[in-house]
């Protein structure tokens, strides 16, 4: 095995780590397990800073130098990367550390699945000709960003929903260590509006690219009108809130069925004939 | 009449079900396969299924009438909502509340409001000063026992989302312009030969150009490991038989013609490749040549007619093969060279005994050799010409802006009174926004602080 594949898959354990500590805390409600679990976390998202880097490094030496975001097994990596990079700056920014219980195993997930999964090929592969662009950096970068806060704003809408089987002065440690509704709700708006912004950035470069590689910027392939879907849904979202004032409960939902199109964008596809098939 | 269909155009309501639909039509066209995909893949569906979807236009959805139509509600939907709204937006923007409201400061929490043991004049002075540095213009309104301020700050983001639903309409446009003016074609040239008509896609027929494309070589590289590097023709683009542009054309970098763009979408090989054969008689070097299917020459000193009747690239999965036939004045024989006739022979012990067609010596005293067939390609090159596509890009990029101003901005507006209470000054902050209330709190907040720093 070469040593990138080595590091990331000791990755996935160090975030398998992670997400359990994040639970730990959430379950047992002592704050110690948290500094423990972001600590782990970002120690886990610098190994594999490293290991993505080592591995663009490793496919110069190839001769075949390319971006690790170039097939399923470089894009599942990246996911994680995203989903990590992004929690992490949340955590900082809102001085909290509930969300890892929801967020973190999503990583874990991901990385477990390019790791360990026999259908997922982990050798580095040359471009193929369709790839050989400058677009694929742009266009694989701002999905997957827009990928990661979709899977922030689930793991809140997780959250919320969970936070509303309990009453509001609820006794079990793990309901009352959840954030109010209202910071849940504003929190899931702001990742949506991340996502929604990169998920169009994503929709546009990967329109560029489709005009200079199969000569129309849109020709409705699957991953194309999924993309679009996705984007169709959480436009509702975001109108029935500004117009209709929805908050709450019905964001929390929405927020989960946009994440299931976001996963069948992203996996589902790959049954469907097309063009986008090497993802 | 007029009425209900105005505000049946402009519902959210319509906006969520037209949404709604869109993206489950959108669903089935990626479940049911498309006409241009090419396949006849549906053919399993049955007659009377096949029957019923192409009625409804269900391979074509997507270019279907009332897919159309959908696209075309949604946007009259965007159009009448964003009429609708936007007179109400244009009076927030223009209109400037009078100063000397109290509204705004009934049931202010008592945080907001601040005292100060300082005289009412010196308040007033640095309060104007603070409020000026953050705010580019400040209105102020003394009456006998109190001053007002009014600040207010990002008015545009009222109009940020029409920037948006605006771009999403220019993009259909586009769309529209696009597929009304432009065209998509596809052909494939053979090396060597060149063309001026092209198949047109969806709209099917064939289109004459004003200019004649050659295909001069096309050529695929491989990687070691065997997979695609690179596919490239090599096109000269020709008026009056005098070439205007040549140049290489790999798959991401189109070349642009009279405004059409070229594409390398495909290849495939076809017969008429040569056959690269050694003739070998006994152990010298023996003589190489290239020869096409049909053609023939002679090995003198036998008076034989060497005849190639068949060129395969894959002969019953053996690999390249020729099919020879040998006529001299005595006799007739066909047989077949194998390029890879020793790991064949040595697959099948006793090969030439049982098939002695298969044996390439079988022409005594010569021995053929096929080293290799250079094939002969074509390339298969798709065409498009699509005036709305700046448009689309114009409207891709407002999108953008559009997002940046609705999401990342906010229209805030501030009222500072400063009156006196039991011998202090007291300075009461409110502040309202249309969004972002969360950045509004902090604002105010930081706002009161710096007030309780310079004053108190």
């Amino acid at each position: 095995m070469i040593i990138n594949t080595t590091i990331l898959s000791w990755v996935t354990f160090i975030y398998f780590g992670s997400a359990i500590f994040y639970i730990f805390r959430m379950v047992t409600g002592k704050e110690f397990f948290g500094p423990l679990a972001s600590f782990i976390a970002l120690a886990g998202l610098i190994a594999q800073t490293f290991g993505l880097i080592l591995r663009w490094f490793e496919s110069y030496k190839m001769g075949i130098g390319h971006a690790p975001l170039s097939n399923l097994y470089e894009s599942l990596i990246f996911f994680a990367w995203t989903i990590v990079l992004l929690y992490l700056i949340v955590e900082w920014r809102i001085k909290s550390r509930n969300l890892g219980a929801f967020v973190i195993p999503f990583a874990f997930l991901s990385m477990a699945f390019a790791s360990f999964s026999p259908n997922v090929n982990s050798r580095i592969q040359p471009l193929i000709p369709a790839l050989q662009s400058n677009w694929l950096i742009s266009h694989v970068i701002t999905c997957f960003f827009g990928y990661a806060a979709f899977t922030i704003a689930c793991g809140l809408g997780f959250m919320y929903l969970l936070k509303g089987l309990g009453k509001d002065e609820d006794s079990r440690p793990f309901l009352r260590f959840l954030p109010g509704r209202e910071i849940l709700d504003e929190l899931t708006y702001h990742s949506i509006v991340i996502g929604f912004i990169f998920l169009t950035l994503g929709i546009i470069t990967g329109s560029v690219w489709a005009y200079s590689a199969w000569g129309s910027y849109w020709s409705w392939d699957p991953k194309e009108t999924w993309s679009l879907v996705t984007w169709f849904i959480y436009a509702a979202m975001l109108h029935s809130r500004f117009v209709r004032g929805w908050r709450g409960k019905r964001m929390a939902i929405m927020s989960l069925i946009g994440f299931a199109s976001v996963l069948f964008t992203y996996f589902g596809v790959n049954y469907l004939p097309g063009l986008h098939s090497y993802f | 009449m007029k009425k209900i269909i105005l505000s049946f155009l402009s519902s959210l309501k319509l906006t969520i079900t037209l949404l709604i639909i869109i993206a489950v039509a959108s669903i089935l066209g990626t479940i049911i396969p498309q006409q241009y995909e090419g396949g006849e893949s549906f053919r399993h569906l049955g007659p009377g299924l096949v029957k019923a979807f192409n009625s409804l236009q269900l391979f074509d959805m997507y270019h279907s009438v009332w897919f159309i139509i959908l696209m075309g509600l949604l946007s009259l939907n965007l159009i009448v909502c964003s009429l609708n709204r936007f007179p109400t937006s244009w009076k927030l923007f223009r209109k400037k509340p009078s100063l000397d409201r109290s509204k705004p400061f009934e049931n202010l929490p008592p945080d907001r409001v601040l005292l100060i043991e300082k005289n009412r004049n010196e308040v007033i002075d640095s309060v104007e000063n603070l409020l000026t540095r953050k705010y580019k213009r400040i209105r102020r309104k003394d009456t006998a026992s109190t001053t007002f301020f009014y600040g207010e700050k990002g008015a545009y983001s009222n109009f940020g989302v029409y920037v948006i639903h605006l771009s999403i309409l220019i993009i259909i446009a586009g769309a529209i312009i696009g597929s009304l003016l432009g065209f998509n074609a596809f052909v494939n040239i053979a090396e060597g030969e060149s063309t001026s008509t092209v198949h047109l896609g969806r709209q099917k027929g064939i289109k004459k150009l004003d200019f004649t494309v050659r295909c001069d070589k096309f050529s695929i590289a491989y990687y070691d490991n065997g997979m695609p590097k690179e596919y490239r023709s090599n096109l000269s683009f020709l008026k009056n038989n005098n070439v205007i542009l040549q140049g290489p054309l790999l798959v991401n970098h189109p070349i642009t013609f009279n405004g059409i763009r070229f594409y390398q979408a495909s290849y495939g090989s076809i017969p008429g490749g040569q056959a690269n054969i050694t003739v070998k008689k006994g152990n010298d070097e023996g003589t190489t040549i290239k020869i096409k299917q049909k053609d023939s020459f002679f090995l003198k000193e036998k008076d034989a007619k060497v005849k190639i009747l068949r060129i395969e690239e894959n002969l019953m999965s053996m690999g390249p093969a020729v099919l020879i036939s040998i006529q001299t004045p005595e006799s007739n024989m066909r047989f077949w060279v194998f390029k890879n006739i020793e790991k064949i022979r040595d697959s099948i012990p006793g090969l030439f005994k049982k098939v002695p067609k298969f044996n390439p010596g079988l022409f005594k005293p010569y021995y053929f050799k096929l080293n290799r067939i250079e094939s002969k390609y074509y390339t298969g090159l798709q065409l498009s010409h699509d005036p709305g596509v700046s448009i689309v890009a114009i409207g891709s990029f407002f999108i953008i802006t559009g997002f940046f101003i609705t999401f990342f901005s906010s229209h805030k507006r501030l009222w500072v009174r400063v009156d006196e209470k039991e011998g202090k000054s007291r300075i009461s902050v409110a502040a309202t926004s249309n969004k972002d209330p969360v950045g509004l709190k902090r604002e105010t907040e930081h706002l009161l602080s710096h007030f309780k720093n310079e004053l108190g």
